[in-house]
């Protein structure tokens, strides 16, 4: 634990000392970078070995000799651990080249201390172990990605998708504190431990605030509408922390929530299942309506954290009903697509910043043709695509897979959860159809093709080595968790072991003989494949091959502006999906026999947005307007108010 | 084992032989002689002899596809249990790994396609993401009910030996819902009338066809290939279920499977003549239908069949 402790101090040192340095923009990146490059190398390496080792630790402080500050690091706690630490480790790595504006040295030097400051909250946040802990963690880790977010605050929608966040994260810590309030009413203990004293329906009434507390940080279908706004707004190695790791505490609170209640109610497997369902097909629609590379790849994260939630319904409604085995495909497949989706997610946030600080745009129909000038991003961008997709041989595919088994475990169950299970296995076929055409949209779009724009004249990637380090260390992640998956199933499910569900402690092996014939399947992949490489090579030996235009089907003149672009590319599916994702359009069509300027403009809305301010946000406006006469301005009634309350506090507490 | 090599090397040898007897069928219904049976073997001998032109728009993608599709295409036979004998490999869960595989072959096709630049080719790759979600879906709905039969996830659990028997005897005629579904599947995947005209002359309507427009070649050759192969393995997977008999002699059940394959391909030959392609936004309708029977497939054997 004091390696854990001092690796922490390490990053919070740096993250202050970058403050006096700013004038010398290098050594305050350097410092910055590499302060928390140490920390995270030493917290990875400790978090590590507790994982393999299955041991865990804890330490406790006194906090103004009232409160007792307790941390622990179990299983769970350092899976997640090791998630954060290895993102936030290539985030500032790949931070180093991406902030460039050596004019804005102080609020980069500023992005730095929050950078810093958020990953010692994250890693926190996963081992508090009292609610007093916890909260102040988790409020610290919400403020200082709030700033994270608006680094650009010169552009006012950067400034309104921080306030959205803001807003967000307080009223999900509002939930969170009135199910912590239930918690200490019912045991009148701060620790974490004793909640298994709680009723039955206190603790329903718990896990049900604590979900929508945690999910509208997780990014929850409808409580994601701050993340498209929020990822597009921060800094990329910022959005790739927020989106790869950040998020995922919402995942690691429901999950700690549930394990502490010891309560195995098939009940919240359904809610988390069913949620799981929603954000997973929901998110996906959305993110093929996306024009903007960032506001796809927050979408994707909803459907991303949809499929966790999916495998974590299916483990709990396993534990729910004495099933282990369905149980433990679950959990470790929800865990390992957190370990998953944090690699390529990240990946594809780098790539997507690498596009955006080269061509200064992220719009997809003004790009095109980036593969050609940028090889490592582009290529990479590929392997995150196949991997997000849950294609094999990439390690997206492997948590799905183990979900997927999960569900068809569950399909034993009686009608209900047989319906339950059938939904969450159809889904999920279809959530990994839907990405496979958002992401061939992003490829086809902007790396494909011929470019739309001047834009992408300038666009090259020479130099900037920090940020394509991080990015072809990733993609080789995604592929070597994608063949050899065993050693991330066994820490997975050595994480789920910690959650003590009931089941005592199941032998692996048979887990791992399973997942392992992915490693042979692989093998017998690229061995094929290397055959028909080999076949190619020995085909086109001595031919000529020549390069001309692309066929225009008769057309002789085509240009790039004719493309098929990323709106007709998603239009279709989009189209049978126009009840949940309404198209918007604005347009002056042609008119008269000389039309002059006519325009057209679509964008797809998402329902939750659309309706937050008229079903939510309009009532609660009209009913405090009604109470505005309270707030008079008059102090003579304002100290009448107060010693109105101190009375009525007398008589009643 | 070297008897299962031999079956999948032999299914990729005849995979074209077959494809053919659907223009032959097509050609009888048109009152044409039709294309020797051995056409396609003449096409893909005539395009490996060729060099090829490469579009300046594309990248290192674009050679990639047609790899990836058929490497794809030849391993997902690898995984089929030909007239009834054990699969090369299999194991607990493949038939999972091989959806997705068939996936991968089509992300590499889409890819392809849409780095030609070619807006055709992007209309082409939009509806081939489109229609197969709704394909998957209907295959998993298909899956779920075998699962529900056998108990297990592997193709050879289904489709090897006495089993196809077995999954009759337990689930009855509701499995000849799961049989038209999946020539429904099988007509979408592979880009057959009513989804999608392999033989129309506009390239505003087609799906597959218009996808790999930009190909030549060798590498053309190997997108025929694999679109063989993909043929075929949906077709053996309907030909098991329509005919699940199993005698015993090798020689004997690779004569019914392959006249019950056979039988399969003309009647995607029949059904090629008798029908006009679908209008492109009645297409997920009609795919839809194949998702709807396998429901009520799966719904009918577990309420009734027990």
């Amino acid at each position: 634990m004091h390696l854990f402790l001092t690796a922490l101090l390490i990053i919070l040192s740096g993250g202050i000392l970058v403050l006096p340095l700013n004038r010398q923009f290098t050594l305050m990146k350097t410092i910055g970078a590499v302060s928390i490059v140490a920390g995270c190398l030493m917290g990875l390496y400790d978090a590590g070995t507790k994982l393999i080792r299955g041991t865990s630790a804890e330490i406790s402080f006194q906090y103004l000799k009232q409160f007792n500050l307790s941390l622990q690091m179990d299983g769970l706690s350092a899976f997640f651990l090791v998630v954060i630490f290895s993102v936030s480790l290539l985030a500032a790595i790949y931070s180093f080249h991406y902030m460039h504006q050596s004019k804005r040295c102080l609020a980069t030097a500023v992005n730095y201390l929050f950078f810093s400051l958020l990953v010692i909250s994250m890693a926190l946040v996963v081992t508090a172990a009292d609610i007093l802990t916890f909260m102040l963690c988790w409020e610290v880790m919400s403020l200082s990605s709030f700033f994270l977010v608006i680094f650009n605050y010169q552009a006012p929608e950067n400034r309104k998708a921080g306030y959205l966040y803001f807003v967000f994260s307080h009223i999900g810590a509002m939930f969170l504190l009135t199910a912590f309030g239930i918690l200490y009413a019912g045991t009148g203990s701060f620790g974490f431990g004793d909640m298994t004293a709680l009723s039955n329906t206190a603790k329903i009434l718990v896990f049900i605030f604590a979900f929508i507390g945690f999910g509208s940080k997780a990014g929850v279908f409808p409580l994601h509408v701050w993340l498209p706004h929020a990822h597009p707004a921060a800094p990329s190695h910022i959005s790739a922390v927020m989106s790869g790791v950040m998020i995922k505490t919402g995942i690691y609170g429901i999950l700690r929530i549930y394990t502490l209640l010891n309560f195995h109610t098939p009940l919240f497997g359904e809610i988390v299942l069913i949620a799981g369902i929603v954000s997973g097909i929901l998110g996906v629609v959305y993110a093929l309506g996306q024009q903007d590379i960032k506001r796809l790849l927050a979408y994707s994260s909803v459907e991303n954290i949809g499929i966790i939630l999916i495998g974590m319904g299916i483990g709990m409604i396993g534990v729910a009903y004495g099933k282990p085995v369905m149980a433990v495909f679950g959990f470790a497949g929800g865990l390992l697509h957190v370990l998953n989706h944090a690699f390529f997610k990240t990946l594809l946030f780098m790539g997507a910043g690498m596009v955006q600080h080269q061509t200064g745009t992220l719009a997809m129909d003004s790009l095109g043709g980036l593969l050609k000038k940028m090889k490592i991003t582009g290529t990479t961008f590929l392997v995150g695509s196949l991997a997000i997709s849950g294609l094999p041989p990439f390690n997206g595919f492997v948590g799905e897979f183990l979900i997927y088994f999960g569900g068809f475990n569950g399909s034993g169950l009686g009608k209900t959860h047989f319906a339950i299970s059938v939904l969450a296995i159809i889904s999920l076929a279809v959530i990994g159809g839907l990405a496979m055409a958002c992401f061939t949209k992003v490829m086809g779009v902007a790396f494909q093709g011929e470019p739309r724009s001047s834009v992408v004249e300038n666009a090259d990637e020479t130099g900037l080595m920090t940020m394509k380090i991080p990015m072809l260390v990733l993609s080789g992640a995604c592929l070597l968790i994608g063949i050899f998956p065993n050693l991330f199933i066994m820490i997975a499910i050595k994480a789920t072991a910690s959650l003590g569900l009931g089941y005592g402690r199941l032998p692996v092996e048979p887990f791992l003989e399973l997942t392992g014939k992915i490693t042979r399947f692989s093998a017998l992949f690229l061995a094929l494949f290397t055959l028909i490489l080999c076949l190619r090579a020995w085909l086109y030996r001595g031919k000529s091959v020549t390069h001309a235009g692309t066929w225009g089907c008769g057309f002789t003149r085509p240009t790039a502006k004719m493309q098929y672009t990323g709106s007709s590319y998603a239009a279709s599916i989009l189209e049978f999906f126009r009840i949940v994702a309404p198209l918007h359009e604005v347009q002056s069509k042609p008119t008269r026999r000389f039309p002059g300027k006519s325009h057209y403009a679509s964008r797809v809305n998402d329902v939750a947005e659309l309706y937050l301010n008229t079903v939510i946000v309009n009532p609660f406006l009209s009913i405090f307007d009604k109470l505005r006469w309270i707030q008079h301005g008059d102090i003579h009634l304002y100290i009448g108010y107060i010693l109105l309350a101190i009375v009525v506090l007398l008589f009643f507490v | 084992m070297i008897q299962s090599l031999i079956f999948w090397l032999l299914a990729i040898l005849v995979a074209p032989f077959f494809a053919a007897v659907i223009l032959k069928v097509k050609a009888f219904f048109g009152g044409k002689k039709g294309p020797p049976l051995l056409i396609h073997y003449y096409t893909l001998h005539k395009l490996f002899q060729k060099g090829s032109v490469y579009s300046t728009s594309t990248t290192f993608i674009f050679k990639l596809g047609p790899m990836v599709s058929l490497c794809t295409a030849v391993t997902t036979l690898m995984f089929l249990p030909i007239a009834g004998n054990q699969p090369v490999c299999s194991f607990s869960g493949d038939i999972i790994m091989i959806l997705y595989l068939l996936g991968l072959g089509r992300f590499f096709t889409i890819a392809a396609a849409m780095d030609t630049a070619s807006p055709f080719e992007g209309m082409g790759a939009a509806r081939e993401a489109y229609f197969p979600i709704i394909c998957e879906a209907a295959m998993f709905m298909i899956l779920i009910l075998l699962f529900k039969l056998t108990g297990d996830l592997e193709l050879s659990a289904f489709l090897a030996g006495d089993q196809p028997i077995r999954i009759w005897q337990a689930a009855g005629s509701p499995l000849l819902f799961v049989v038209i579904a999946l020539f429904i599947i099988l007509l979408t995947e592979n880009a057959r009338v009513p989804v999608d005209d392999p033989a129309t002359h506009l390239e505003l309507t087609m799906i597959h066809e218009v996808m790999v427009l930009d190909h030549s070649g060798p590498d053309f050759g190997f997108i025929e290939l694999g679109a063989f192969c993909k043929l075929f393995f949906y077709a053996a997977l309907i030909a098991r279920l329509a005919c699940p008999f199993h005698v015993g002699q090798p020689l004997l059940d690779a004569g019914l499977f392959g006249v019950t394959l056979l039988l399969v391909y003309a009647a995607v030959g029949v059904t090629e003549s008798i029908m006009a392609r679908y209008r492109m936004d009645k297409v997920p309708k009609f795919v839809l239908t194949s998702f709807a029977l396998a429901f009520f497939a799966t719904i009918i054997t577990l309420e009734f069949a027990k």
